[in-house]
């Protein structure tokens, strides 16, 4: 089949975006050395934070790319590729990951627990340092695998145009989404509920699941809305396009603030003090505004963004909004970690904004690299005539 | 098996068929009269409906004491069928509003006929909050009214939010449905000659022209509706689920209920839904119409809620170790292992084992294999409910105030019965509504829409 | 045949491309009182109409959240104001609690005020009669043909030209609607009496059906508000005593709660020497003896004890409490006389606890010193 209609031209993107990601990333390097010397255990905490956000971009952006192929949908083909660079972050998640295992003690009080505890003490087969080891390494690698097979099949088709790459990846998304379910909410009980050993809540995968989509959607977004409005992408691309991811941020945002209103009811009505002490933790001094704080940030300044029809297909709004909601998940995730460490008040100064820049300029520079080797659109895609015709 | 074509889409409508052929086949039913088989049908739905009315008379008669409710299983058989029905509403609301935001348009054969069924299961379900009061002729004292002993409800239960969300779907269901029937009324008002037929489809399609300005703003309406549904359908299971997770019974209070409940709601709705379209789809020659892609689909819909069900299980027998309390540990073990355990091994192989099937393409697309999975979905997620429910109650905190409940005759005349009164209004509808929605399907036939030029 | 007046001219089309090529075209000439008839809506035809976008999405909005405050502030007003009640411990206005509720609100007035407005403002529904109900062009345009339709009040339009148009646009047939004698009397407001009547029939009935079901059937057995129960009222019959009677006397010996007995019934002087008055003397005792006082005893011996009361006059007079007879009484001699009587005083033992009496005797006291003051009581 030939594709030749098609029009697109493999640009790579201006050199300044790649100085700008170098210029993130070293600033951010410094920042978190520097942190790292003089407070180590807040700059494990940061560590964290920042871990747990590029976890949520990448394995996120995988999720989206497995959940094109699963769903057969093909408003998105023309720019998945979008979603698969970002995905590649997950290739750098140990230069995050690696300085935390070697210093899991500054956080995790069950890395040595006072004998007296009888309930970490029980909890001591899951966790432990090393099986805590085993798992972030395995899950890493799972996420690596999935990773490396479905770009790579999709690559392939570029040249190919084989259907059988095709449903090579749906099978591979299909066998993912379980594997993703079960890895990403270990992970978050791993890195974040274990912060606070003694409190747990069943909700607490599908929590950052739904923060995770979110923010990676959003970090797609971006991305998508920059390039297609700088002609990285295919011609033929219309509001109709937009309109569909800015109908998904809304109903995410929605899922988001469902799932954190709901564990935050069902814990104060019962109102048990094994369960209440983690928001009380979130209520005590400044974080009393950090908390409602988060309501506004990360539910009613979006849901009133991207509620109208038009501010869905509108690019500037999906800009804006999209850099909001990115910045709404990493401040969700600070509300997670950041009140274990700093019981008193809200802590934030510079060695706070260590890990944001580094990653930022993690994923600018991931963005630069992929560009210039790769195509932005899978021109060998069978769906992509029908993405790029694709109407409401 | 060759590689299917991803370049192509795949018509929701087979065979294109014309359009007066669509509102010939779709009238039909509406326009013969009831054959031999429908009596039957009718019948035996009917004598089931006939033990509901038995059991409930007992029950209004005799009080709540005909059924095998005690202390501490204050819940049991009752509660469970307000679940079991309230979630088998939910995919029919999945159907024609989730999916419609989704612009999945396999949804268009079946919306009509999953609506109308989730009128009727939320029916179903609103019997049951009614009757397990013991003087159901008093339920006007759930709404807060102005009255002379200057009482108000109690706002912060559960169950006061039930009534409120139950009724609020209802409403909205209703509204919905009704919303997408007007085109079809007045339709069937134009091709009608029944003189009487003519007076109540005029009556009832309120005049609708079929104009354009009207359409407009009647597709600005169902996407509004299909935009407040969504969150609806969410928040009635959400607060069914609150009912339980609000408490401080052990097994009832995880913070992960509501999401839970909600996809175990769509899994036993959609196999519901599922088990009735393939009769219906033979019985009428729906086939082109409800193609085998849309049952595929359907399969789909249910391997996915069913693992997500699948995984708040394990979630909460984790999490139940993890928290350490004992409590909460003891009950799951006794779940597994205790008085109850049959139901829960008949819970666990038909909600989880059983559509794992699905992941098998023939399978998917395997009628009878697809129909008898789906009986066993429907089987193990009332038996969900009941193991949640009973087990948790029947031993909670303190061993000497454990007690086993056993049902009674009354309580399964009302199970069974509820059957009857669903299918009852289920075949009613059949001869009295298209069960297609004709205006829907009409635009899905390959070359109903314009063909596209830049706009 | 009466000369029918047009209602406008309609062209049919067999196919969606045929007739969005068409409305746009009509659209461009200039018509605006012109509507474009489909079985379902096409994908479009909105643009190709030039149609402004609906405005139902706002009343959405506007009716979404002021359900939504409605709902908060009533219930806010319940439970925080008119009648608070501590619930599970939390506060009066627990609003975490109260955010499902809400939302549902929210969810059915938006819902309701959408549909409502569509169907009356927006579509001026129920419209059951209109020109163009029971014509062909209907009943093709309902089923398998696309139509549109140029009102003959449109500035631009004259027959035969119109009809020249759809005919180039390729029209597959062409007609002309005539109004009804009765449509055009018609006049589709919400004040209209055929309405109002039906509003009314529908309210005299709602408002009876609750009325005879409220106030007469919901009192049939089993739903009589528990007002005929097994258990034993007053004056009922009893199967279960020989003598039939439900109300039966106490057993021999019953007690009333808190009695003490009185051991010298008709001994008013051993009395006077055994009893001592039990209460102290304090504000408080002196002030409930006078209450009691005023009560029970000063319609026959006065305020103040002086026998200056309303029965005085009548034969016998109630004596005076100042006598030096009663004077020299013990409280205990007093004591005896409320609670047996003598000669015309009743008794007072069912109106006075033995508390009360000696608080009374107190305050006698009081009396007796205040009328017979002495020097040394200035002191």
């Amino acid at each position: 089949m030939s594709f030749s209609t098609i029009e697109y031209r493999k640009k790579p993107l201006p050199a300044k975006v790649g100085i700008a990601g170098f210029c993130l990333l070293a600033l951010g390097l410094i920042l978190i050395l520097l942190s790292y010397l003089t407070d180590s255990d807040r700059s494990a905490y940061n560590n964290i934070i920042g871990l747990s956000f590029l976890i949520s971009l990448g394995v996120g952006a995988l999720f989206f790319v497995a959940l094109e192929y699963v769903a057969g949908a093909v408003w998105s083909t023309p720019f998945r590729r979008a979603a698969e660079f970002i995905s590649s972050t997950i290739i750098f998640l140990p230069v995050l990951f690696i300085p935390l295992l070697l210093n899991l003690n500054r956080v995790f009080s069950w890395t040595h627990p006072l004998p007296a505890d009888k309930s970490l003490i029980g909890k001591a087969p899951y966790l432990n340092t090393n099986f805590f080891i085993i798992r972030v390494i395995a899950f890493w690698l799972i996420w690596l695998i999935f990773y490396h097979f479905l770009t790579r099949n999709s690559k392939k088709q570029d040249e190919s145009s084989d259907q059988q790459l095709t449903q090579k990846n749906i099978k591979l998304s299909a066998a993912f989404m379980p594997i993703f379910a079960v890895t990403i909410t270990f992970s978050a009980i791993d890195w974040l509920m274990s912060i606070e050993p003694h409190w747990f809540s069943t909700i607490f995968g599908v929590y950052y699941f739904s923060g995770t989509v979110l923010a990676s959607l959003a970090a797609c977004t971006i991305l998508i809305v920059l390039l297609n409005e700088n002609g990285y992408l295919v011609n033929g691309l219309k509001p109709d396009h937009y309109y569909s991811l800015g109908a998904l941020l809304f109903a995410f945002i929605n899922f988001w603030a469902y799932i954190a209103f709901s564990q935050f009811l069902l814990i104060w009505y019962a109102n048990l003090p094994e369960e209440t002490v983690w928001f009380l933790t979130r209520w005590y001094g400044s974080w009393k505004l950090i908390s409602i704080g988060l309501i506004f940030v990360h539910f009613i300044i979006p849901y009133f963004g991207l509620l109208s029809q038009p501010s869905k297909m509108n690019s500037k709004r999906l800009l804006i909004m999209g850099g909001w909601i990115l910045f709404s998940h990493y401040y969700d995730l600070y509300w997670l970690v950041m009140p274990n460490y700093s019981k008193e008040g809200v802590l934030f100064g510079w060695p706070e904004l260590g890990f944001p820049l580094f990653i930022s300029g993690i994923i600018v520079l991931v963005i630069y690299y992929k560009t210039k080797r790769e195509n932005l659109v899978p021109i060998g895609d069978p769906k992509l005539r029908r993405g790029i015709d694709f109407r409401l | 098996m060759g590689t299917a074509d991803y370049s192509q889409e795949i018509q929701v409508i087979e065979g294109k068929p014309a359009l007066r052929e669509l509102d010939d086949l779709i009238s039909k039913p509406l326009e013969s009269k009831p054959d031999k088989k429908f009596y039957i049908a009718l019948s035996i739905t009917g004598s089931m409906l006939g033990l509901l009315v038995v059991g409930l008379g007992l029950t209004f008669y005799y009080g709540i004491g005909m059924w095998g409710n005690n202390i501490p299983v204050g819940w049991a058989f009752d509660i469970t069928n307000f679940v079991f029905w309230v979630g088998i509403g939910h995919a029919g609301t999945l159907i024609s509003a989730i999916l419609f935001l989704l612009r999945q348009k396999w949804r268009t054969g079946i919306a009509r006929f999953a609506e109308g069924m989730t009128i009727f299961a939320v029916m179903t379900a609103g019997l049951f909050p009614l009757i397990h009061v013991g003087r159901p002729w008093l339920a006007a004292y759930l709404f807060p009214y102005p009255n002379q002993h200057s009482l108000w409800v109690n706002f912060t239960s559960p169950l006061l939010w039930d009534v409120f969300a139950v009724s609020t779907y209802l409403t909205v269901s209703l509204i919905f449905w009704y919303v997408g029937l007007i085109p079809d009324l007045a339709t069937l008002r134009e091709k009608t000659g029944n003189k009487i037929k003519k007076v109540i489809y005029s009556v009832s399609s309120l005049g609708w022209r079929f104009s354009n300005r009207h359409w407009q703003h009647y597709e600005m309406v169902y996407l509004i509706l299909a935009g407040f549904a969504t969150p609806l359908v969410l928040s009635v299971h959400t607060i069914v689920s609150f009912d339980f997770a609000v408490s401080i019974v052990p097994g009832w209070h995880t913070t992960i209920f509501p999401p839970y409940f909600v996809a175990g709601a769509v899994f036993s709705g959609f196999a519901m839904v599922q088990n009735i379209l393939i009769i219906i789809r033979k019985i009428f020659n729906y086939e082109h119409i409800i193609t085998l892609n849309t049952l595929e689909k359907m399969n789909k819909v249910m391997l996915l809620t069913g693992s997500m069900v699948g995984y708040a299980y394990a979630m909460e027998f984790f999490i139940s170790w993890y928290g350490g309390v004992e409590v909460e540990r003891f009950a799951f073990l006794n779940r597994a292992l205790g008085p109850y355990a049959w139901a829960y091994w008949t819970m666990i192989s038909c909600n989880v084992i059983s559509p794992q099937l699905f992941w098998f393409r023939k399978i998917r697309r395997t009628i009878p294999v697809m129909f008898v999975i789906a009986i066993f979905v429907n089987i193990g997620m009332w038996f969900e409910r009941f193991v949640i429910i009973v087990t948790s109650l029947s031993r909670d905190y303190l061993p000497s105030s454990w007690h086993i409940f056993v049902p009674t005759y009354t309580d399964f005349m009302i199970l069974i019965g509820s059957f009857g009164f669903f299918f009852t209004w289920l075949l009613l509808f059949t001869k009295a509504l298209p069960v297609v929605s004709l205006a829907e399907v009409k635009a899905a036939v390959d070359g109903a829409q314009p063909t596209q030029k830049d706009h | 045949m009466s000369e029918k007046i047009l209602y406008g001219c309609t062209a049919l089309f067999d196919s969606p491309d045929s007739v969005i090529n068409a409305a746009a075209k009509v659209a461009e000439e200039g018509y605006v009182k012109y509507d474009v008839h489909t079985p379902y809506p096409l994908h479009g035809m909105d643009k190709a109409m030039k149609l402004k976008p609906s405005k139902l999405g706002y009343i959405a909005l506007i009716f979404g959240l002021s359900g939504a405050s409605a709902a908060m502030l009533t219930l806010w007003w319940m439970s925080a104001v008119d009648y608070p009640l501590v619930i599970g411990g939390k506060p009066f206005f627990p609003y975490p609690a109260y955010i499902p509720v809400v939302f549902e609100i929210t969810v059915l007035s938006a819902s309701i005020a959408t549909v409502l407005s569509m169907l009356f403002f927006f579509f001026k529904f129920p419209n059951n009669i209109h020109p163009l109900h029971g014509t062909r062009y209907m009943k093709k345009v309902s089923a398998d043909k696309y139509g549109i339709l140029i009102q003959a009040d449109d500035p631009k339009f004259d027959e035969s030209l119109v009809k020249a148009f759809f005919e180039n646009t390729g029209a597959a047939e062409v007609d002309l609607v005539y109004w009804d004698d009765e449509e055009i009397s018609h006049n589709n407001s919400i004040l209209e009496p055929k309405f109002l009547i039906f509003l009314l029939a529908a309210a005299v009935i709602t408002s009876g059906a609750t009325y005879v079901s409220f106030n007469k059937l919901l009192y049939i057995i089993p739903f009589n508000w528990m007002s005929e129960q097994p258990k034993l009222s007053a004056q009922q019959a009893s199967p279960v005593f020989k003598d039939g009677f439900g109300m039966r006397q106490p057993v021999a010996g019953t007690v009333a709660r808190g009695f003490l007995p009185y051991q010298f019934t008709g001994q008013p002087d051993l009395a006077g020497e055994k009893l001592t008055n039990s209460i102290p003397v304090s504000k408080r005792s002196l002030e409930a003896g006078r209450v009691n006082f005023d009560i029970y005893c000063s319609p026959c011996h006065g305020f103040y004890g002086d026998g200056a009361s309303r029965l005085h006059g009548q034969f016998p007079n109630p004596p005076s409490l100042h006598s030096e007879k009663i004077r020299n009484w013990t409280d205990g001699r007093i004591f005896a006389v409320i609670t047996e009587g003598q000669n015309v005083m009743p008794s007072y033992a069912t109106q006075l606890s033995t508390e009360e009496r000696w608080e009374v005797i107190s305050y006698i006291r009081a009396l007796q010193r205040a009328l017979n003051a002495k020097e040394s009581d200035l002191k």
